[in-house]
């Protein structure tokens, strides 16, 4: 089975801890989401997983194996990585080809990728001339040369322009849908929410919270506020269904950790009139600036005390 | 190991860089071996200078070819040190994680390119010295004869600076860096080590190229090349073991070391 497993992991660069005892599983059929601002250590995870760069300790496994030890290894995992680069008067197709040759792959899949990402028209022009997007098609392109179970990309959306992200949305659930691993990572959550169907956020290096993004959407509600002809009744029925309850004055009752929905039809079991209803959202990025600032929304597994070691996340559907 | 192999050459083969180093090699070698044969003996009022049209002075014409020991280091430092460069070394430790062997395929493959940089050369050469037949300077016997005796060195040492400049492309990584040191290495240091230990200076990469470049010509004429003619040099196969040896340990040092550091 296609995964790909961190564990323990950590990296320094002299001083500087840039990975820091990171573990969690991305598993086949998902879409899985590497989630952290700038410099939390993102890329260097994903390099390690590819063997470009060495852990300080622990290891990251790929189908089990180090990347190292993986036979053809574009056969297995397929890699978009942004500082990875081009010879500017090698054409598109001879650049792919000097790479599909290493690993036995023929030419007729060169032309294959190269059609999926769109480059056809373009695969004989030198990629001097390319524009970044052109170019951000054709490290995808090269990801794809071996059909790879796995597949991982850095900052994919960068360089990218709407349409190339709305395309590029699309042909990532495609891949998943197919049994694959797909692992991205992303300074934006609300762009990667469209995609992912599982989150690793990370921070200063370590593990910051980790679940689906379903669980993510259910945290994410916020609160509700209630103006209600009864209101003690109300706080009453809210506090016994289980949601934190906060009385806002004489007839408001703020709940939080439900929604809308949960509050409007226990009321209307319950027989109360209310007068009005507002829903103050929690947005998904509030919500990764608050897992980013140190701070795991409930329900989500987090690190452990200081961030320390066990901090150790299960992502995707076993 | 051939996919490597067969990766590299077709990395080689598409870019114009290794074209043009192709047409440096020629024009160089026409700009020497023309220049010598057109500077008469008594203009350089060296005494020792051989007669024009003589077996000596022709070796010394051909010597030219050794220009083209330069742009095979250039050809295999640029092999290695352009990846890191372009950043296309990510893609290719991508597909091949066992960075070692990329080097070694890229060693062998520059062995073969320093070959063709010599065919390159030994081609011109060959023109200048038909010309030099044309003009009747020299009978074709005798420009046939020195030929044969000059080529096949120059060849030799194009083969193994190749691997040499991968080797120590693998050690440095920075492409400019590399060239200057190689350049400079050859060009100043080896002459001056020359002047003041010549008995060490035969070992060095320099000396062991002259060794081989006078696989089978008169050693006079070998002053011309780098200058250091006190040195005494190795025998040929001693000089090609040593080539083939600094192209293997820098190699070496270079996979253990720059080789296994972050690729970032």
């Amino acid at each position: 089975m296609a995964s790909i497993e961190v564990q323990g992991l950590t990296k320094r660069f002299g001083d500087v801890l840039a990975v820091d005892d990171l573990s969690f599983t991305a598993h086949e059929g998902t879409v899985t989401g590497f989630l952290g601002p700038n410099g939390a250590g993102k890329t260097t995870t994903l390099r390690i997983v590819l063997g470009l760069v060495r852990p300080s300790s622990g290891r990251a496994l790929v189908n089990g194996r180090p990347y190292d030890e993986l036979p053809d290894a574009m056969r297995v995992v397929g890699a978009v990585l942004e500082s990875s680069g081009f010879h500017p008067a090698r054409t598109a197709r001879d650049h792919l080809r000097s790479i599909a040759m290493v690993d036995g792959i023929p030419v007729r899949r060169v032309d294959e990728v190269l059609e999926t990402v769109g480059l056809a028209a373009d695969a004989r022009r030198r990629v001097g001339g390319y524009s970044m997007g052109m170019r951000q098609r054709l490290e995808l392109a090269r990801a794809l040369l071996g059909d790879p179970e796995v597949l991982i990309l850095d900052e994919p959306a960068n360089g990218l322009d709407p349409q190339g992200i709305a395309w590029l949305r699309g042909f990532l659930r495609w891949y998943a849908s197919l049994g694959r691993v797909v692992l991205i990572s992303s300074h934006l959550l609300a762009e990667a929410a469209q995609t992912v169907d599982e989150v690793i956020v990370v921070n200063h290096g370590r593990m910051a919270g980790a679940g689906s993004l379903t669980e993510l959407r259910a945290r994410q509600g916020g609160s509700v506020r209630v103006r209600a002809l009864d209101p003690d009744r109300l706080a009453g029925l809210l506090a016994d269904a289980g949601f934190a309850v906060r009385r806002q004055g004489e007839e408001v009752v703020e709940a939080t950790g439900t929604t809308a929905e949960s509050v409007g039809r226990l009321m209307a079991e319950h027989g109360v009139v209310v007068l009005e209803m507002t829903t103050e959202g929690e947005s998904l990025e509030e919500l990764f600036f608050e897992m980013t600032a140190g701070r795991a929304p409930d329900g989500l597994v987090r690190a452990g005390p200081n961030g320390a070691a066990g901090a150790k996340a299960e992502v995707g559907t076993a | 190991m051939i996919r490597l192999v067969r990766a590299e050459v077709f990395k080689l083969r598409t870019v114009w860089s290794t074209w043009l180093m192709l047409g440096i090699t020629a024009l160089l070698v026409i700009f020497v071996t023309g220049l010598t044969a057109s500077v008469s003996p008594d203009r350089r009022a060296v005494t020792s200078f051989p007669a024009r049209g003589s077996a000596a002075w022709l070796d010394i014409v051909f010597s030219g070819m050794t220009v083209a020991v330069y742009l095979a280091i250039v050809l295999g430092a640029v092999m290695i040190t352009g990846e890191h460069r372009h950043k296309t070394i990510t893609p290719t430790f991508l597909a091949e994680p066992r960075r070692g062997r990329t080097v070694a395929a890229k060693l062998v493959v520059a062995l073969g390119g320093g070959l063709v940089v010599a065919v390159v050369a030994g081609f011109v050469a060959l023109g200048v010295g038909l010309v030099l037949v044309g003009v009747g300077v020299a009978p074709l016997g005798a420009v046939l004869t020195e030929y044969r005796h000059v080529w096949p060195g120059v060849a030799a040492a194009c083969v193994l600076y190749g691997a040499y400049g991968v080797g120590l492309g693998a050690l440095l990584k920075n492409q400019v860096v590399t060239i200057v040191v190689a350049l400079v290495a050859i060009a100043i240091v080896e002459p001056i080590i020359g002047l003041v230990a010549p008995a060490a200076a035969r070992w060095l990469p320099g000396s062991a190229a002259q060794a081989l470049e006078s696989l089978a010509a008169n050693a006079r004429s070998h002053a011309a090349f780098g200058g250091s003619g006190g040195v005494h040099l190795v025998v040929w196969w001693v000089g090609a073991l040593l080539l083939v040896g600094y192209g293997v340990v820098l190699a070496a040092l270079g996979s253990l070391t720059t080789l296994r550091a972050d690729v970032t």
